[in-house]
C-alpha cells in the first residue's frame, strides 16, 4: 500500500460509522472525579493543585466579570491538552489537527467576547480599535489594521492550533519514517536521526501543552480587554 | 485494570508514580442522600503492577498452570504471532512509538517519586492545617485548666483573705461606733454641763438675790432706835473686851 502521510489526519471512520465522537469523549476517562473526602489519592490531589494553579494563573489579571467563563475555558483547556498529549501516542488520531474542530472552538468563543465587549461596554471595546498615543494622521489606517487585526483573531486562534500539531505530527512521521528507513542502510545515520526524533519527541510533547495553553491564554486577553 | 492500563499510557499519569497508577478511581461513596456510614479508608498504595502496566493479578493467575515464566511467555508468544502473522507491521510508527515510550519511561522514573512526594505534601499540609487548629484547641483548653486550678489553689487561701478583710472591716466598724458613742456622750454632757450650769446660776441668782433682799429688808428694818441700842451694846461689849484684854495683858 502507498504509504500516504496525510492518512493519519483523516476522520477516523469504521464501517462508515464516524469514530470521532468516539475520540473526543474518551479522554473523559481519563480524569478522575473527586471523590467525596477530605484527603484524596494523588491523582485527584495533582489534579486539583494543577487545576487550581492554572485558573489563578489565568484569572487573576481579569475582573469578576471575567470569572464566569472560568468553567468554561479551564474545561476547554484540560480537552485541549488531553486531546494534544494523547495525539502523540503512535496510531492515534488527534481531532485537533482538524481544522473544523479548531474553529468551532475558536469562533464562537471569540465572538462571545467581542459580543459581550460590545454590548455591555461598546465604547470601551470600540476604543480597543485605537491604540494609546497615535499620532493624528495616522489614526484612520491605523483602525483599518485593528479592524482587520480584531477579525483575524479567530482564523488565527484555530489556525495555529491546527498548523502547530499537524506540522508536528508530519515532521514526527517523517522523520521516523527516515530512520526507519536508513535503518538497514546506515545505522549510524539512522542512530543520529533517532536521537533528532528523540528531540523532536520533547519538543513535540512541549508544544502540545503549550499550544493548549496558549489558545486559552489569548482567549482570556480577548476577554480580559472586553469584560 | 482496563483504567490502570489507560492511565499509563496516557501522559496525564506520566507525571504519578507507578505506584499511583492503580488507585481507586471511581468510588461510589455517599451518592444516597440517606448515607451517614463512615466512609471506608482508602488503600495506602495502589494495585501491584510489574514493569509498571501489567497487574500482578495476571502473574498470579498464570501461575498455577505455567508458573513464573507463563506471562512472559505469553507475552513473547504474543508479540510472535503478531509480528509473524503481519498483523501488527513494523513501520515508521513503531519508531515513533519506540521514541515516545523512551521518553514516557524516563520521565515517569525520573520525575515520579519527586511529584509523588509533591502530592503527598500537598495532603500533608492540607492535614497539617487541620492539626495546628485542633493542637491549638487542645493547648488552649489545656491552659485553661491550669488556669482553673491556680484559681481553685487561690479560692483555698482566700478565706484567710476573708478573714483578714472581714477582721479589718470589724474594727473600721467598732472603730466608728466608739467614736460616735464618744461624740454622744460628749453631747449628753455637754447638755448635762449646761443644765447644771442653769440650775447652779438659777440657785445663785435667787439666793443673792434673796439675800439682798433680805439684807435690804433687814436694813430698812433697823429703826434708828435699835440703830442706837445696837451701836451702845456694842460700845460698851468693846469696853468690856478692851477691859478683859488689858487685865490679859497685865497678867
Amino acid at each position: 500500500m502507498m504509504l500516504n502521510f496525510f492518512d493519519q489526519f483523516m476522520s477516523p471512520v469504521l464501517l462508515g460509522i464516524p469514530l470521532i465522537a468516539l475520540a473526543l469523549l474518551l479522554p473523559w476517562i481519563l480524569f478522575p472525579n473527586p471523590a467525596a473526602r477530605w484527603i484524596n489519592n494523588r491523582l485527584i490531589t495533582l489534579q486539583g493543585w494543577s487545576i487550581s494553579q492554572t485558573t489563578h494563573q489565568l484569572f487573576t489579571p481579569l475582573n469578576q466579570g471575567g470569572h464566569k467563563w472560568a468553567t468554561l475555558l479551564i474545561s476547554l483547556m484540560i480537552f485541549l491538552i488531553s486531546l494534544n498529549l494523547l495525539g502523540l501516542l503512535p496510531y492515534t488520531f488527534t481531532p485537533t489537527t482538524q481544522l473544523s474542530l479548531n474553529m468551532a472552538f475558536a469562533v464562537p468563543l471569540w465572538l462571545a467576547t467581542v459580543i459581550v465587549g460590545l454590548r455591555n461596554q461598546p465604547t470601551i471595546a470600540l476604543g480597543h480599535l485605537l491604540p494609546e498615543g497615535t499620532p493624528l494622521p495616522l489614526i484612520p489606517v491605523l483602525i483599518i489594521i485593528e479592524t482587520i487585526s480584531l477579525f483575524i483573531r479567530p482564523l488565527a486562534l484555530g489556525v495555529r492550533l491546527t498548523a502547530n500539531l499537524t506540522a508536528g505530527h508530519l515532521l514526527i512521521q517523517l522523520i521516523a519514517t527516515a530512520v526507519f528507513v536508513l535503518l538497514p542502510l546506515m545505522p549510524t545515520v539512522a542512530i543520529l536521526t533517532a536521537s533528532v526524533l528523540f528531540l523532536l519527541t520533547l519538543l513535540e510533547v512541549a508544544v502540545a501543552m503549550i499550544q493548549a495553553y496558549v489558545f486559552i491564554l489569548l482567549l482570556s486577553l480577548y476577554l480580559q480587554e472586553n469584560v | 485494570m482496563l483504567s490502570r492500563l489507560v492511565l499509563v499510557s496516557a501522559n496525564a499519569a506520566k507525571n504519578s508514580s507507578p505506584l499511583g497508577a492503580g488507585l481507586v478511581q471511581l468510588s461510589r461513596l455517599h451518592t444516597s442522600p440517606n448515607s451517614q456510614a463512615p466512609v471506608p479508608p482508602l488503600p495506602e498504595k495502589g494495585g501491584k503492577t510489574r514493569h509498571g502496566i501489567f497487574p500482578e493479578e495476571l502473574f498470579q493467575l498464570l501461575y498455577p498452570k505455567t508458573g513464573v515464566t507463563g506471562p512472559y511467555m505469553l507475552g513473547a508468544g504474543l508479540l510472535t504471532y503478531f509480528l509473524s502473522k503481519e498483523i501488527y507491521i513494523i513501520n515508521h510508527e513503531t519508531i515513533s512509538a519506540a521514541c515516545m515510550a523512551t521518553v514516557i519511561i524516563y520521565s515517569v522514573k525520573r520525575f515520579g517519586p519527586d511529584v509523588a512526594a509533591f502530592a503527598d505534601k500537598l495532603n500533608e499540609e492540607k492535614l497539617q492545617k487541620a492539626e495546628e487548629v485542633k493542637a491549638l484547641a487542645v493547648a488552649s483548653l489545656a491552659q485553661a485548666i491550669e488556669d482553673e486550678k491556680k484559681e481553685q489553689w487561690g479560692v483555698e487561701g482566700q478565706h484567710l483573705l476573708f478573714d483578714a478583710k472581714r477582721n479589718n472591716v470589724a474594727m473600721l466598724l467598732e472603730t466608728n461606733w466608739r467614736e460616735r458613742v464618744h461624740t454622744v456622750h460628749n453631747e449628753v454632757k455637754k447638755r448635762l454641763d449646761y443644765q447644771i450650769a442653769l440650775q447652779s446660776l438659777h440657785r445663785r441668782m435667787e439666793q443673792e438675790h434673796m439675800v439682798s433682799w433680805v439684807e435690804k429688808n433687814v436694813v430698812s428694818s433697823i429703826t434708828p432706835q435699835q440703830e442706837k441700842t445696837s451701836i451702845a451694846k456694842c460700845i460698851t461689849d468693846l469696853k468690856s473686851l478692851a477691859k478683859i484684854q488689858q487685865a490679859k495683858a497685865t497678867v
